[in-house]
Formats: C-alpha cells, sequence, structure tokens
C-alpha cells in the first residue's frame, strides 16, 4: 500500500469503528442522562411526576394519561425492596437498565393487590428470605410505575395511593 | 515527517467526521428501515426488548425512552400523511378508526421536539377510556389547530415545524393484529394554502 491509499483505507475503518461506536453510545449515553435528571432529587426512592402537560420536558414522548413515579436506582450498596401499591385500574412497574433495555416488566394482570420485588445486580449473590427477585444487568437504572389517570381527579387519586410506594434498601429483618 | 503526521491526523479526523455523519444520517433519515410499516404507522416490534438491534435501541432511546417492550404494549408513530409528507399544522386532519383489540389505547400529538406541544388548550392526547364511537361503529378525532365541532381533538396549533402521533396499544389481545385496516387512518381534509 503506498502513496494515499493507507490513509484512504485508514479514514474508512476509523469511520466504521466510530459510526459503529456512536450508534452503541448513544441508548447509554441517553440513559445516563436520564438517570442523572431523574436521580436529582436522590436515588433509590420514588418520584411522583408532576402530571404531564406541556411543560414536562424530562423524558421524551411522555404519556399525558399517565400518573408516572419513578425511582432512579443505584444497587452499588445492595439489593433493593421495591413495592408498588395496588391501584384500580392499569398499572404496571418496569425496569430499565444503563442501555436502555427494559428489562423487566410487572402488571396488575399478574398481581391481586400490592407488589414487591427485590432487585439486585446480576450475578450476586440473593439475599436470604428475598421471594421476587429480579436481577438488574447493570449497577444503574430505572424503575417506573405507570398508573392509568387520564384525568386530574384520576391523578390526584394516584398521588394518594403512590405514598405508599417503597423504593430503599433491603434488609433481612 | 510533519507532513506524514499531518496526513495521518488529517485521515483520522475525516474518518471520526465520516463515523459520526453516518451515525447522525442512519438515526435521522434510516429509521424508516429499522420499522415494520402499516399504512402510515411505523412499529418496532423490538422496542425496548433486550433483543434489539443496536440501530433500533439508539433510534428509541433517541424518539422513546423507557418505552415497554412488546410483552406490554405496543408503539405505532405517524409523522406522514397517506401521500408522504409530513404532518403539519397548516393542515386539518381526522383521525378516524375501528375499536382496537386491547385493553387500553391512546394517541398523543408530539411536536417535532418529540415533547407534547406547546398549545396551552389541553388536547394533547385522546383515549379509549373517554372515546365515543359514531354510528357506523368508529370513532373519529380531527386533528387541527382549532377544534370546530369536533368531539374529539388532537391540538397541532403551535407546531410550527410539524408533529407526529403515537398509537399507544396496551396489553393487546391476542386477536389483535397490526394492518393498516385495523389501526387508525389519517385523512387530510385541507390544507391552508393548496390548491382546491
Amino acid at each position: 500500500m503506498s502513496g494515499w491509499s493507507k490513509y484512504v483505507w485508514a479514514a474508512l475503518a476509523i469511520a466504521v469503528l466510530s459510526h459503529l461506536a456512536l450508534i452503541n453510545a448513544v441508548p447509554n449515553v441517553l440513559t445516563g442522562v436520564a438517570i442523572s435528571r431523574l436521580g436529582e432529587a436522590g436515588v433509590n426512592q420514588w418520584h411522583m411526576a408532576p402530571r404531564v402537560t406541556e411543560a414536562s420536558r424530562t423524558i421524551v414522548r411522555p404519556a399525558p394519561d399517565f400518573a408516572y413515579s419513578v425511582c432512579a436506582y443505584d444497587l452499588a450498596r445492595g439489593p433493593l425492596r421495591l413495592r408498588v401499591a395496588d391501584w384500580d385500574q392499569y398499572w404496571s412497574l418496569s425496569l430499565y437498565g444503563a442501555n436502555s433495555d427494559n428489562f423487566f416488566v410487572l402488571d396488575d394482570r399478574e398481581v391481586r393487590g400490592d407488589a414487591e420485588i427485590i432487585l439486585m445486580r446480576q450475578g450476586r449473590a440473593a439475599p436470604d428470605h428475598a421471594e421476587q427477585v429480579v436481577q438488574s444487568p447493570s449497577s444503574k437504572g430505572i424503575a417506573l410505575i405507570r398508573r392509568l389517570a387520564p384525568t386530574l381527579e384520576a391523578y390526584n387519586a394516584a398521588a394518594r395511593v403512590a405514598a405508599d410506594d417503597v423504593c430503599a434498601p433491603f434488609t433481612n429483618s | 515527517m510533519w507532513r506524514r503526521v499531518l496526513a495521518w491526523g488529517a485521515a483520522a479526523l475525516v474518518g471520526v467526521g465520516l463515523g459520526v455523519a453516518s451515525a447522525w444520517a442512519a438515526l435521522e433519515f434510516g429509521r424508516a428501515s429499522f420499522m415494520e410499516r402499516y399504512g402510515a404507522w411505523t412499529h418496532s416490534r423490538a422496542a425496548g426488548s433486550v433483543g434489539a438491534d443496536p440501530y433500533t435501541r439508539a433510534v428509541i432511546a433517541r424518539e422513546g425512552l423507557l418505552a415497554l417492550s412488546a410483552r406490554e404494549a405496543l408503539y405505532f408513530n405517524l409523522a406522514e400523511d397517506s401521500q408522504g409528507r409530513p404532518l403539519s399544522e397548516a393542515c386539518v386532519y381526522e383521525l378516524s378508526g375501528p375499536p382496537l383489540e386491547t385493553r387500553w389505547w391512546s394517541v398523543t400529538l408530539y411536536a417535532r421536539d418529540h415533547f407534547l406541544a406547546q398549545n396551552g388548550d389541553h388536547a394533547a392526547a385522546i383515549d379509549a377510556t373517554r372515546i365515543r364511537y359514531d354510528g357506523d361503529g368508529r370513532w373519529r378525532a380531527r386533528v387541527a389547530p382549532v377544534r370546530g365541532e369536533a368531539a374529539h381533538w388532537l391540538s397541532s396549533r403551535n407546531t410550527h415545524s410539524g408533529f407526529s402521533l403515537t398509537l399507544r396499544v396496551y396489553n393487546p389481545r391476542r386477536e389483535f393484529r397490526a394492518s393498516a385496516e385495523s389501526l387508525p387512518v389519517l385523512t387530510t381534509l385541507n390544507c391552508a394554502g393548496a390548491a382546491p
């Protein structure tokens, strides 16, 4: 290889590598930004989002029909206990890893009454006495509760129910 | 010596530039190739899935971060009319559809920045709990800057650079089959400045 051709091939190789690196980085970067924003008020605790309006600017394409509660989690110090208080319409608990994958969903079709899971880092030993254990592929991620609440009255009722949700370190006691 | 260093530096810069530009173009213009089409609706069954390919994952992270996987909900997006023209606030549309085989559904209008449009009229979404069906068994909603006499309205009042619609289908029943016929249909009624 001589002349300019080696530089052209090098540029093309770098182009392919940087293209792939960027495509793979986009979900991690955007999820990282979301975790930072959502965790500003504190990680490992639920925060109920204000009712979705045109002023909502934290997560793209929000649905104004839902009451959202979010817990930006960090499992570095151990497992968490997540509890979702029952709601009389559709609700779901969804978990997202650092690469944006929705790796777990639980909804009101599968649970009667309140729901509870233990969330731990993948590959770690499950704590004793833990029943429904879910393994997160990353230390950091996002837990999200959606409660169907298309009206202001329903949102306010969901806010009262959400006061009983739990996102907190798991203890064996 | 310096000439060679400069040449390698230039090759690296050009390579990174090409890589960044092609990645941006893939996400901005090539997104349709990672999606299924039903009429003018686009849909990705891999949205939110742990099995999503890197391009689908990147597109969804940009335009629908925290989407649910298909096990729980299906998302359909509409950004063009039946003629392939971008949706515009200069036009009046009618969105109509049959009952959907699902537990709950909604249609939400988003501005080009993927957030609710700054309309100030609380007409960003319609949903299955509040929809009324006409005598022919279909529901109808007006998509326009003003409501007029419509029973249901999605406001495009301040979407100055275009908008899109998202249909959410939660807990679809086994009978649910996405198709151009089963999904809502958008009809352009008129556009300001268009020839009569």
